[in-house]
């Protein structure tokens, strides 16, 4: 097929994955250079590896503010959700794992996983706005006092909508439970106070924030027995063995301490970005709904949106084509486009829930980013929609 | 971009002219269920290969999920036509519908001007009007799965590799270090890869249809010969499969699916001198009456000249001026005059 438009494009797709920050590669680059050595190693260049991984862990425990907690570093926010809800499941073989209808793949196929080995597993379901229902919560903890985790992700990956922390931890608090909770999204994005909120379990990822791929972190705060995923040579306490990625660690941290320092100020400029993008397409594409727009916190990068009437394998070929990178539910091998769990637990159906556009924003984001959106995107709709 | 070696080309020939292309490859059927199908032109290996000639050639590539459009346009009618006693050609259907007029939209959704296909045709362009003709090399020539392209596509459709013989079109290939270079052509229809229609159908008719059901074999003089096991099994110009003891070989002439019987013959029950055709597509216009044509019948068969005798909306008989085998009702049959496809349409 052939085409005129000559596309430059723009990455919408922060919530995938973001670019490495300068300054956090420049960070690494020691620990791929020079400074290679096996931190398990007793002599000099494993010591130096070493007490870069433990300053590592001091700083990230120290960003999170839950000053003498436990930190594994994992090899994803995948794993480190995994090690959360396998790992409370195996040290507790007749608990229970309550997550919301709205978790991340990495915790909704680790808890399947659980139910068909005859785990205690219940799901709580959202509201239509995308957000935790704590009555529903409440009324699926178990009544007798075994041993329950709750996993509630602390915002959505589709539709950014911040869940209720406060009031879940509040509630585990009252009923005796464990909060696990994925941040990966919120991570970097909103200031996150585990400890004062009674967060037991964290999941974070490094390169959502302008980290390096491959490398995550669960946090363990207070008295929660896990039982390891990755038996070996004893790393991280026993909890995950395998040599460590220092460079990623580091990168890691380093994106996690830039995040940190710049997110007041780094939220209130994606806000205002993420906001035109926002008033802009409702009124220039007719039935645009904003999927999660009416819960009471949104991350201030995301943008989710479903778009009636429109073939959206078309719409999201086109966008790529003319150089706007989104994304959309999630996609099958062969690249046909299937509804999201997350809209169906919100109540969508039909178009409302398949044909969803995620446009997520990051640090490399800028004003003429969202005009050269602003500018194709109504029309691109309309063509989409004119051959439908 | 089937991830076959002659849309592999097409692909590299457009891609090297210069225009600003895009790699498409349709997905008709849910290869998950069917085992054994990764083989096929359009299976998950074919997408595979198609993503890895449009790497090698820098252009993007993209999958099209055409599934319920060619379920409802080229498998149900494929059923349907069986279940009538009728063979039909599920190719013409796929090129008629998905593989033009699907592909098209899909194409201008995405905002490009024209699409691009493998097929051995040419489209010549004359006088502002465009002719589809036969191929370069004649042995490769698909021009008769083309009757039912709609004429707006064929103004907007390019076949490069029509131009070109099939060893020009592997070699082509090979030079470009293309992986579809040295790959097998696919005969088989892609969603029946192990060739069991039967068993194909088994699957798709309810339980106990008419066409799986015993019913009775007799000859054209209307002497019984015994029963078969239904009439989906047969097809017009068979011979495997039926009772011998006869003095010449005989072979399938009818099929009436009201009483399901399978009606044998000798060879020449089998000439026709006449061939009617309905649901016809004109790609220009459709031809006056009186004309002399050329009618091809099957995709390997010759195409053998008459005059055409009657034409209505929908339909055109032409009378063939020497008896044609096995007219086969629900095949195709492609119109020419000379090198140029005139139209079709499926045989009464």
């Amino acid at each position: 097929m052939m085409s005129s438009a000559v596309p430059g494009p723009v990455y919408l797709d922060y919530s995938a994955t973001t670019p490495l920050r300068p300054e956090v590669r420049e960070a690494m680059r020691p620990y791929l250079e020079d400074r290679f050595g096996n931190p398990s190693s007793i002599h000099g260049h494993g010591r130096d590896a070493r007490s870069a991984v433990e300053d590592s862990r001091r700083q990230l425990i120290s960003i999170f503010g839950a000053e003498n907690a436990r930190l594994v570093f994992t090899g994803s926010g995948s794993e480190a959700d995994n090690l959360a809800v396998l790992g409370f499941a195996r040290a507790h073989p007749d608990g229970c794992v309550v997550r919301s209808s709205i978790e991340h793949k990495a915790v909704v196929a680790a808890t399947k996983a659980l139910a068909a080995g005859g785990y205690d597993v219940r799901e709580a379901p959202v509201d239509a706005r995308g957000v935790l229902d704590l009555d529903a919560l409440a009324a699926r903890l178990p009544t007798d006092p075994r041993p329950t985790l709750v996993s509630v992700m602390w915002a959505n990956n589709e539709t950014g909508v911040v869940q209720p922390i406060e009031g879940i931890a509040a509630l585990c608090a009252e009923r005796g439970a464990v909060i696990h909770s994925d941040a990966v999204q919120a991570f970097g994005k909103l200031p996150l106070a585990p400890r004062k909120l009674g967060v037991s379990l964290v999941a974070v990822s490094a390169h959502k924030l302008a980290g390096p791929k491959g490398v995550g972190a669960l946090l363990i705060d207070g008295e929660v027995e896990l039982e390891p995923l990755v038996y070996g040579g004893g790393q991280e306490s026993g909890l995950r063995s395998g040599t460590h990625d220092v460079a990623g660690i580091v990168g890691l941290v380093a994106a996690a301490r830039i995040a940190a320092e710049e997110q007041e100020r780094e939220a209130r400029r994606l806000a205002g970005l993420r906001d035109r993008l926002e008033s802009t397409l409702v009124s220039a594409v007719p039935d645009l709904v904003v999927n999660g727009g009416d819960a009471p916190e949104r991350l201030p990068n995301v943008l989710n949106v479903s778009l009636p009437g429109v073939d959206i394998e078309g719409l999201l070929t086109s966008l790529d084509l003319e150089g706007i990178r989104v994304s959309s539910g999630s996609a099958c091998t062969t690249g046909s486009v299937e509804p999201s769990h997350v809209m169906r637990a919100m109540g969508r159906e039909g178009d409302l829930a398949r044909n969803t556009i995620r446009m997520s924003l990051g640090w490399g984001t800028n004003e003429s980013d969202i005009e050269y959106v602003l500018e194709r995107f109504p029309k691109i709709v309309e063509r989409v929609r004119a051959f439908a | 971009m089937s991830g076959g070696v002659d849309s592999s080309v097409a692909a590299a020939l457009i891609a090297e002219r210069g225009d600003q292309a895009v790699g498409a490859t349709i997905k008709t059927f849910c290869y998950g269920t069917t085992p054994g199908t990764s083989k096929s032109c359009c299976g998950l290996e074919g997408i595979a290969d198609a993503r890895a000639v449009a790497q090698r050639l820098g252009i993007s590539h993209h999958v099209f999920d055409l599934e319920e459009e060619f379920t409802r346009d080229v498998i149900d009618d494929f059923v349907a036509e069986y279940a009538r006693g009728r063979t039909p050609n599920p190719c013409v259907l796929c090129n008629s519908h998905t593989k033009f007029r699907d592909l098209l939209r899909r194409a201008r959704m995405l905002g490009c001007d024209r699409i691009a296909t493998g097929h051995y045709a040419r489209v010549v362009r004359e006088n502002g009007t465009s002719r589809l003709c036969r191929a370069v090399d004649r042995t490769k020539d698909q021009t008769y799965f083309l009757w039912g392209l709609d004429p707006e596509a064929l103004e907007r459709l390019e076949l490069p590799v029509g131009e070109l013989s099939k060893p020009e079109v592997r070699g082509r290939a090979r030079a470009l270090g293309l992986v579809t270079a040295e790959k097998p052509e696919s005969f088989d229809i892609c969603f029946v890869p192990d060739g069991d229609y039967a068993g194909f159908l088994a699957t798709r008719l309810e339980d106990g249809h008419a066409a799986f059901q015993p019913g009775p074999m007799i000859t054209t003089d209307g002497a019984a010969v015994g029963e078969h096991d239904g009439y989906c099994r047969f097809t017009i110009g068979q011979r495997k499969g039926l009772p011998g003891g006869f003095e010449e070989p005989m072979y399938v002439v009818r099929i009436e699916p009201e009483d399901r019987t399978v009606v044998i013959g000798p060879a020449d029950a089998l000439d026709s001198r006449r061939v009617t055709v309905a649901g016809t597509n004109w790609l220009s216009g459709p031809p006056e009456e009186g004309r002399e044509v050329g009618v091809q019948i099957r995709h390997r068969g010759s195409e053998v000249p008459g005059r055409i005798e009657e034409l209505s909306a929908d339909r055109v008989t032409v009378r063939l001026y020497d008896p044609h085998r096995a007219v086969t009702p629900g095949q195709s049959a492609a119109v020419y005059d000379g090198d140029v496809l005139l139209g079709g349409g499926r045989i009464r």
